[in-house]
C-alpha cells in the first residue's frame, strides 16, 4: 500500500512540471475523440511504445549510468514470445506477455551476470557484441521464422479482439499503450524514490564508495537490469501484436538498440521526464520531417540531415539533453 | 480610417471571388493510388527507378500519345469513369516493413487511396499486404518476388512479375544448356566443370527465399552448393563473406544482392582477385544502372537475370517507343526495376478500365478475370492474367523473365545482351568469366 501510494506521490517536483505534464497527459486522453489522421494515431502509438522504451533504458542507463547499447535483444524476446505462442499455439497476448518477460529476464541474468563485471565503454560493447550475437541466433533459427520472421495472420482472427489484441482499429491499441504508459510512469516515479533507485545513483556516482557503503553493486545492477528488460519486452510483445510481422532486423538490430538509447539521452538521462521528452520530440519529428519534406516536397533524405543536425545541436548545447536545458535555464533564474 | 476599412473590403471581396471561381470550376477527376517504394535508405537507388517507371506509366495513361502503340496510351485518363486522371501518391518505405505498413495504413485511412503499388523490398510488400488484407484495400506488387508472397491465399493481393522460382529454374536451365551445347557462342561445357555452386544473399524475406530456391533447384538438377551463406544487405565489409565462398573453390557464385551490397560485393570479388567460371546475380542490385556506372568494366562478363534489357527495345516496338520517352526524362534506358513499376501502374490502369469503378469488390472481381495482351507491354511477357486458385493465388501466370550478361559493344559502352531464353539471345555468352 505504501508503494502503491509512492507512486502517486509528485509532491517532489515543481508544481510547473506537474501542470505541463497533467496538460500533456489529459490530451492524450482524449486525443482519440477528435478527429485525426491514422498517421497521427500511429505516430503517437510509436511515441508511447519509444517513451515505454526509454523508461526501461533510463532505469539501468540513466539512473545507474551503465550504458546499455543492446536492449532491443529484449524487445525481441518478447515479441517472440507473442508471435510464436500466438500463430503456433493461438496463446493470447496475456498470457504469452508474461512469459516472454520472463524469458527476458532469464536472458538479462546471463547477459548481465557477465557484463556488469565490465565498465564504462567496455560495458557498451559488450551489450552490443551480446545483441548481435542472439540476433544472429534468431536469424538462423528455423523455429522462429529465421532471418523472414514472422507474420501473425490477422485474418485469422475477428476483430476486435481483446484476448490476441487484434484491431482493425488503432484506437484500441493506443487505448492499451496509453495504459502501460502511465503504469511505467506511476512505476518510474516509485523507482526513482525507493530503496534501489537511491542505491543506483550511488553506484552511478562512484562504485568503489557505493561497495564500501554495503551496496551489493552487482545485485543492485541485475535488479535494475531485470526492471529495463520488463519495460522492453513487455512493449515488444505489443509490437508483435500492432505490427503482426516481426523479423530479427526490425526488431533486435543494432540500430534499434541505439535509438532507444538516444531517446532518453537527449530527453536527459536519469530523469523522470527526460525519456518521454526525447521520445516527444524526436518520434514526431522523423515522422512529420519525413513526410513533409521527404514524400511531399521530394526532397529525399532531407529528413535526416535536419534530424541529425538537432541531435548534434541538443548534444554541443547541453550534453545532459533537454532536461539538462531547462534546468540550466531554472538556474539561471533562481540566481 | 474610412478609407482601409474600404480597401479591406475590395481585399475581401476580392478574395472571396477568387474562392469562388476556384470552387465553382470542376476539378479533374482523379482516382489516386499509393505507391509504396524504398526512396532512401540502401535500395534508394532502386526506388528512384521505380518512382520513374510508375511516374512515366501514370503520365502515358493521363494523356494521349498517339505514337505509343499501347491501348493505355490513346485514351487519355479512364475513359469508364469519364475520364478520369490517375493520380500517385508516393510514400518511402526505407526498406522497414513496420514503416511500410504504418504508411499502407496512412495510404488507406487518410489519404483514401483506391489501390496500392509496390514495395519492391519483399519483407515489406509482407506487411504492406497484410494490412491491404486486413482492410479490404486491392494491392498490385509489380517487383517483389519472393514466392511465399503469393502462397498466403490472399483476396486482396496480386502480383504481376513473375518470382524467384521462376527465376531461379531459368538460371538452371542455363546451366543444363551450357552442359548440352545450347547456349549461343559456348562449346558443351562437360557439367563436372560447373557442378560446383556458392551463394551469398541478402538476409531478408527475399534473400533468404532465394538462397533456398537455388538449394531446392541444384538438388532437382543434380548440382552441389558448396556454400551457401546470407549477409546483412547494410554491411559496410563483406570481405569475410567472400573469402568464406573462395574457401570452396566454386565453379559458379550465385547472388541475391540489392544495389549497394552489389557494388561492394563485386568490389570485394575484384580485391580479393576471386576467380570463378560463373558470376550471376538475381536481379535488384545486379541490374541497377548504378551497378554498371559505378564498377565499369569490372561488369562485362557478370550475367543478371531481369524483366528487361534495353535489347528487348530492339525487338520490341512498343518497348522501345517507352524506352525512347523514358531515356528522354531520365538520362538512361528503362532497367528491370523501371520496367516492371511500369507494367504494375499499367496493370492497375488496365483493371479500373475494365472495372468502370472504383469499389474494391469491382475491382477484386475484375483483377481475377483480366487478360492483358503481351502486345500491350513492355516486358518480354506473354501478357498478365492472374492466378485465381491453387498454391498462387494472385500471381500472374503469364510471365517470364530473361537472363542477361555484360558485355562490351562495339563503340566501347557496356550493354546487357541477352543470353537466356536460348531463342532470343542477342550475342554470344562470355564463358568462362575473365578474371578480374
Amino acid at each position: 500500500m505504501e508503494k502503491l501510494k509512492a507512486c502517486f506521490d509528485f509532491s517532489d517536483l515543481p508544481r510547473l512540471d506537474l501542470t505541463i505534464a497533467g496538460l500533456v497527459l489529459s490530451a492524450l486522453l482524449v486525443f482519440p475523440i477528435f478527429p485525426h489522421s491514422s498517421y497521427a494515431m500511429s505516430t503517437v502509438i510509436q511515441f508511447f511504445m519509444f517513451a515505454l522504451y526509454g523508461m526501461g533504458w533510463n532505469t539501468i542507463g540513466g539512473y545507474g549510468g551503465q550504458v546499455d547499447l543492446g536492449l532491443a535483444q529484449y524487445l525481441g524476446i518478447g515479441a517472440y514470445t507473442t508471435a510464436v505462442s500466438m500463430i503456433r499455439w493461438n496463446t493470447p497476448f496475456w498470457v504469452s506477455m508474461p512469459i516472454g518477460v520472463v524469458l527476458a529476464i532469464i536472458w538479462c541474468f546471463v547477459v548481465g551476470y557477465s557484463v556488469f563485471r565490465l565498465k564504462g565503454h567496455y560495458f557498451a560493447i559488450a551489450t552490443i557484441a551480446m545483441s548481435l550475437v542472439l540476433k544472429d541466433v534468431f536469424e538462423v533459427w528455423k523455429f522462429v521464422g529465421a532471418s523472414r520472421g514472422l507474420e501473425i495472420p490477422s485474418t485469422r482472427f475477428t476483430s476486435p479482439d481483446f484476448l490476441h489484441l487484434v484491431f482493425t482499429n488503432d484506437t484500441y491499441y493506443y487505448c492499451l499503450i496509453l495504459a502501460f504508459f502511465v503504469i511505467g510512469l506511476l512505476y518510474i516515479n516509485w523507482f526513482r524514490k525507493s530503496r534501489l533507485g537511491f542505491q543506483l545513483r550511488s553506484i552511478k556516482d562512484n562504485e568503489e564508495v557505493a561497495r564500501s557503503l554495503g551496496i551489493n553493486v552487482q545485485w543492485a545492477k541485475l535488479k535494475t537490469y531485470a526492471v529495463a528488460v520488463t519495460f522492453v519486452s513487455a512493449v515488444g510483445s505489443f509490437h508483435a501484436c500492432y505490427v503482426k510481422n516481426i523479423e530479427p532486423e526490425d526488431t533486435m538490430s543494432l540500430d534499434l538498440s541505439i535509438l532507444i538509447a538516444l531517446m532518453a539521452m537527449l530527453g536527459g538521462a536519469g530523469s523522470l521526464w527526460g525519456p518521454i521528452i526525447g521520445a516527444g520530440i524526436l518520434i514526431p519529428l522523423k515522422s512529420y520531417l519525413k513526410e513533409w519534406l521527404g514524400a511531399r516536397a521530394g526532397l529525399v533524405g532531407i529528413d535526416v540531415v535536419i534530424y541529425g543536425a538537432i541531435i548534434m545541436f541538443i548534444s554541443a548545447v547541453e550534453p545532459r539533453g533537454v532536461w539538462g536545458i531547462v534546468q540550466r535555464v531554472r538556474r539561471r533564474k533562481r540566481a | 480610417m474610412k478609407k482601409r476599412c474600404t480597401v479591406l473590403l475590395g481585399m475581401t471581396l476580392v478574395l472571396v471571388v477568387i474562392v469562388g471561381i476556384h470552387t465553382a470550376c470542376p476539378a479533374a477527376e482523379t482516382i489516386k493510388i499509393g505507391v509504396i517504394y524504398p526512396l532512401t535508405g540502401g535500395a534508394a537507388a532502386e526506388g528512384r527507378e521505380l518512382r520513374a517507371g510508375a511516374e512515366l506509366a501514370a503520365q502515358i495513361a493521363n494523356n494521349v500519345m498517339a505514337d505509343i502503340d499501347m491501348d493505355m496510351a490513346k485514351r487519355g485518363g479512364i475513359t469508364s469513369l469519364g475520364g478520369a486522371k490517375v493520380e500517385l501518391i508516393f510514400k518511402d518505405h526505407e526498406g522497414n516493413p513496420t514503416l511500410g505498413a504504418d504508411l499502407a495504413k496512412q495510404l488507406i485511412l487518410d489519404d483514401k487511396v483506391v489501390g496500392i503499388l509496390g514495395c519492391y523490398h519483399s519483407s515489406v510488400t509482407k506487411t504492406v499486404s497484410a494490412v491491404c488484407e486486413q482492410y479490404g484495400i486491392p494491392m498490385i506488387n509489380d517487383s517483389s518476388t519472393s514466392p511465399a508472397l503469393t502462397q498466403r491465399d490472399f483476396k486482396w493481393f496480386w502480383r504481376t512479375t513473375p518470382h524467384d522460382v521462376t527465376f531461379t529454374q531459368d538460371l538452371f536451365e542455363l546451366f543444363k544448356g551450357l552442359t548440352e551445347g545450347k547456349v549461343k557462342g559456348v562449346p558443351a561445357v562437360p557439367k563436372d566443370q560447373i557442378k560446383n555452386l556458392a551463394s551469398a544473399c541478402e538476409k531478408t524475406e527475399w534473400g533468404s527465399q532465394v538462397s533456398e530456391t537455388i538449394e531446392t533447384f541444384a538438388k532437382q538438377y543434380g548440382f552441389d552448393v558448396q556454400k551457401s551463406l546470407l549477409y546483412a544487405a547494410k554491411s559496410a565489409d563483406l570481405s569475410s563473406e567472400v573469402r568464406s565462398l573462395q574457401a570452396v573453390k566454386p565453379d559458379a557464385m550465385l547472388f541475391a544482392s540489392y544495389a549497394s551490397d552489389a557494388i561492394l560485393m563485386v568490389k570485394t570479388l575484384k580485391a580479393q582477385k576471386v576467380s570463378a567460371k560463373i558470376i550471376w546475380g538475381q536481379d535488384a542490385g545486379f541490374e541497377a544502372p548504378e551497378f554498371r556506372s559505378t564498377l565499369g568494366d569490372d561488369v562485362v562478363g557478370i550475367l543478371t537475370r531481369t524483366v528487361f534489357a534495353p535489347k528487348v527495345a530492339e525487338v520490341k516496338k512498343v518497348a522501345g517507343q517507352v524506352n525512347a520517352l523514358y531515356k528522354k526524362n531520365i538520362g538512361h534506358d528503362l532497367s528491370g526495376a523501371s520496367a516492371r513499376s511500369f507494367t504494375g501502374l499499367q496493370t492497375w490502369v488496365e483493371v479500373l478500365q475494365k472495372a468502370g469503378s472504383t469499389k474494391p469488390e469491382e475491382i477484386q472481381k475484375t483483377a481475377n478475370s483480366i487478360t492483358i495482351p503481351g502486345d500491350q507491354l513492355i516486358v518480354p511477357w506473354k501478357g498478365i492474367k492472374f492466378a485465381t486458385s491453387g498454391s498462387d493465388r494472385g500471381q500472374n501466370e503469364l510471365g517470364s523473365g530473361i537472363i542477361g550478361q555484360y558485355q562490351k559493344g562495339k563503340d566501347g559502352e557496356i550493354v546487357l545482351e541477352i543470353i537466356y531464353p536460348f531463342e532470343v539471345a542477342t550475342a554470344n555468352m562470355i564463358y568462362p568469366f575473365k578474371a578480374f
